[in-house]
């Protein structure tokens, strides 16, 4: 019995599909949009339209509506503005206005919503470095609840979440997926190829290093190579050259430059992907998920050797190597540097600026459009070890506050899911260069072009990607804490202190913020100080991080060939 | 000895002109120049930055939504000053002196502490995101200093003329649009220089009051610094546009502000 009505059940409800897919066909606009913009897409053209036609359906009830989402300017943001935006009210009739501002702005929006309860926005792209702040607030829509409870009418059924590369950077300790990616860029090792390929530089480098030049392994490798260009080789073709490149002014970005990887790369932190535990590379440490201090008195590592020692070289290298007028630039103006082709390697390069490395007529692209210039994994520095991570991944994921109303939040998240659904992310990929989806990074389309991006297609092809993460959940007030960053970092850069006095002053603060945290209460993982700490004697003498100080901090350079690089990549991942 | 003036005053307007000068002619370059080396005039000349924030409204509209609540901020300031400075320079009342005072400490305070207050009432009143938002917040600090201007101009004019054209049979309103305001009108202009000068320029409110709708042009310019570096020759085109409204205002105002500077309360 209850079997023949769950039958009549389904059966009518099949039949309504049926009735309503030939009611509703897909609209001639759509139709066009596949047609002129999205023919490259890892689905057939079949699966392009059925997808489509489930945006048309699914957006019915939201017709009409205007949705204000934002995010940062870049250029795949840019696209998504201008052309995705569009697109989309053409097939839904929702119009979508995908505001552009600064990053800082974004998040300036983002905390007065927090604060106030107000909607601003319907829709956030955040980067995922937040994503301990958001899981222990009560201010982000969880999306995994979403998708299974209120949002289940409107979520694409072929989303595949599981395709997403960067799924375990937004996903929160209790296992939730708190945002949804929808860009990615990486800070890899950047290098003159065709300089390291010459023979009279080789032989010199070796003459004089006792190895060969090549990509460094560590950060020994790396120093030799700055010595080497800077100091060694001066010119190259009536040029003055330089063999380091980064930037020192003592700004907000500054801060970004340390807590995106730098530490990590040296080597301060425990073990563990996407990020280190119980240490991460912030240097605070957790018991289960509740920060407990960033001091090594209170176990944590901001303030270990391995931190000093990063510190040290960024401050060394940046003053020795680098161009002079390196150590007063920001972010944004070192990083078009190495393209005007004075700068052999960069340690620390964020492939954001690849497309702006490829401009023809540049002083590092070939006469046929190919770059002069590769891209690879960066060193790592004397207290790395395997199992840690090693550079850094920025992802704008989309994120949805309790605070918008729910039908507006309903209708922008049909938005985001557009924006990165597999009818479109491979053409936006190939705009912005900038990979969420393991389907697009694998398709044909992305092989054929891979010559020409400099090695980004490979480096995200290869098993060494998953060492590449942003900030995890460890850091429970990312704005808090990451302004305490820059303003001591400075102090050292300047002078004014030692490295170890700085990172000192840098984890006194940190731990301020934590006790206040504590205090005030959080909805999950919450700080937790102890009254008396331990001290740093006691925690030099357990395994792992925070790590005491090696007798030797420069080991022997170590070098690796790129195209044996790139070639046992090509082996790994196959 | 004139030669030697004139040498001085050459130097000095050089001084002043550079930075002006570089914003002009970095908005003229593409970025590929403008990063690669110094060249003190566009060699490979472009008018792409322009032409892009003139065709694209979520660029052009930034000017629209800027001249428009500076337009409204401006207008309600000098219609409320202008009785209030007439109160405050003609009749004596209890506590006059200190809410003139008072009126001055408004201006003392950084508008970043009013940041959530007004967002959160704004926001009450569904203002937010419109241009009346950011007008409205602007008086808070246009008004004071409107009153504080007009005061001095209304009281360098002597009592009798109020007098006088009672006796020639005004009324009081004729005469405070028919006598009064002619008579200030330097001191007017002063004031209105100084209310567009602050609102054009104030940042913080405009961009915590507005998201899309009402957008200053000021915080669409954030927009040109990126992940993926900073567009220059965006940012000094649209900084360069954003002189003309002032250039423009001053050339209108330039002999009332020469007059009203001498009244001496500016």
């Amino acid at each position: 019995m209850i079997i023949s009505r769950s039958l009549i059940t389904g059966a009518i409800a099949l039949s309504c599909f049926a009735m309503q897919a030939k009611s509703a066909p897909l609209s001639p606009k759509a139709k066009q949009w596949l047609k002129d913009e999205f023919h490259q897409s890892t689905l057939t053209k079949q699966q392009q339209e059925q997808e489509l036609l489930w945006f048309q359906e699914a957006a019915k009830p939201y017709k009409g509506m205007t949705i204000n989402v934002v995010s940062e300017t870049i250029d795949t943001h840019t696209y998504e503005s201008k052309k995705l935006a569009k697109a989309f009210y053409d097939i839904t009739g929702i119009k979508i206005v995908h505001d552009l501002i600064g990053e800082g702005d974004v998040i300036e929006k983002l905390q007065t919503q927090f604060q106030t309860g107000r909607n601003i926005y319907d829709m956030y792209v955040n980067d995922s470095d937040l994503i301990g702040t958001h899981s222990r607030q009560n201010y982000v829509i969880p999306l995994s609840d979403f998708m299974k409870g209120e949002g289940k009418d409107v979520t694409l059924p072929t989303l595949d979440l599981k395709d997403f590369i960067g799924l375990s950077f937004t996903t929160g300790p209790d296992g939730k997926v708190y945002q949804l990616p929808d860009q990615q860029f990486a800070n890899l090792y950047w290098f003159r190829y065709d300089w390291f390929n010459r023979k009279d530089l080789k032989k010199k480098f070796k003459a004089k290093y006792g190895y060969e030049l090549g990509v460094p392994v560590n950060w020994s490798a790396y120093e030799d190579i700055a010595d080497f260009f800077t100091n060694e080789v001066k010119e190259i073709d009536g040029k003055k050259v330089y063999g380091h490149m980064d930037y020192g002014k003592k700004d907000p970005s500054l801060g970004w430059r340390f807590t995106d990887a730098w530490l990590s790369m040296a080597g301060t932190g425990s073990k563990g992907i996407p990020n280190g535990l119980p240490v991460d590379e912030w240097g605070i440490r957790v018991d289960q998920c509740r920060p407990v201090g960033s001091t090594v008195a209170r176990g944590g590592a901001v303030n270990a050797p391995a931190s000093v020692y990063a510190l040290t070289k960024y401050i060394d290298w940046l003053k020795q190597y680098a161009p002079p007028e390196a150590l007063g630039m920001t972010f944004s103006e070192a990083g078009p540097v190495p393209s005007q082709g004075q700068v052999a390697q960069q340690i620390f390069w964020y492939t954001a600026f690849t497309r702006a490395s490829l401009k023809k007529g540049l002083p590092v692209v070939n006469k046929d459009g190919s770059p002069k210039w590769r891209m690879a994994p960066s060193p790592h520095g004397p207290y790395w070890e395997k199992g840690m991570k090693l550079g850094y991944q920025d992802a704008g994921s989309w994120t949805m506050l309790k605070s918008t109303p729910s039908k507006r939040r309903k209708a922008a998240w049909l938005y985001a899911q557009f924006s990165v659904s597999k009818t479109v992310s491979l053409t936006k990929f190939l705009e912005g260069l900038t990979p969420i989806r393991e389907s697009d990074l694998k398709s044909p389309v992305v092989t054929k072009l891979a010559p020409k991006l400099g090695g980004l297609v490979e480096f995200y092809r290869s098993p060494a990607r998953t060492l590449w993460t942003p900030t995890g959940i460890n850091v429970p007030d990312y704005p808090r804490l990451s302004q305490l960053w820059w303003q001591n970092i400075s102090q050292a850069i300047s002078g004014e202190k030692t490295p170890q006095a700085a990172m000192d002053g840098l984890g006194k603060q940190m731990d301020k913020i934590l006790g206040r945290l504590e205090r005030m209460g959080m909805k999950q993982c919450a700080p937790k100080l102890a009254s008396k700490p331990k001290g740093a004697d006691y925690w030099f003498k357990q395994p792992g991080s925070p790590k005491p100080k090696l007798a030797n901090e420069k080991p022997k350079g170590k070098t690796v060939p790129y195209d044996k690089l790139v070639k046992s990549w090509q082996e790994t991942a196959h | 000895m004139r030669i030697g003036r004139q040498l001085i005053l050459g130097i000095y307007f050089l001084f002043i002109m550079l930075p002006i000068y570089w914003l002009v002619n970095m908005s003229f370059k593409t970025n590929e120049e403008i990063v690669s080396g110094l060249t003190l005039w566009p060699t490979s000349w472009t008018w792409e930055h322009y032409e892009r924030i003139f065709t694209d409204p979520s660029w052009y509209m930034g000017y629209i939504n800027s001249l428009q609540y500076v337009t409204i901020n401006t207008l309600i300031s000098l219609t409320l000053a202008l009785p209030a400075a007439y109160a405050f320079s003609r009749y004596r009342f209890m506590g006059d002196k200190h809410l003139f005072f008072w009126l001055l400490t408004n201006r003392m305070a950084p508008p970043a502490v009013f940041l959530l207050p007004f967002f959160q009432l704004y926001s009450e009143l569904k203002l937010f995101d419109t241009v009346w938002a950011v007008a409205i917040a602007h008086t808070l600090f246009n008004i004071p200093i409107c009153v504080w201007i007009l005061e001095g101009a209304i009281s360098s004019i002597p009592k009798e003329l109020d007098e006088m054209a009672s006796l020639d049979g005004y009324s009081f309103p004729g005469f405070f649009t028919k006598v009064l305001i002619p008579q200030i009108r330097s001191g007017i202009g002063v004031a209105a220089f100084f209310c567009f000068m602050f609102s054009w320029v104030e940042l913080l409110l405009a961009r915590t009051l507005t998201s899309v709708n009402a957008k200053p042009i000021a915080a669409i310019m954030t927009r040109t610094k990126g992940a993926a570096g900073t567009d220059w020759g965006m940012l000094a085109s649209a900084g360069t546009l954003t002189i003309i409204p002032g250039l423009i205002i001053i050339w209108f105002v330039r002999h009332h502000i020469a007059k009203g500077f001498a009244l001496g309360r500016v």
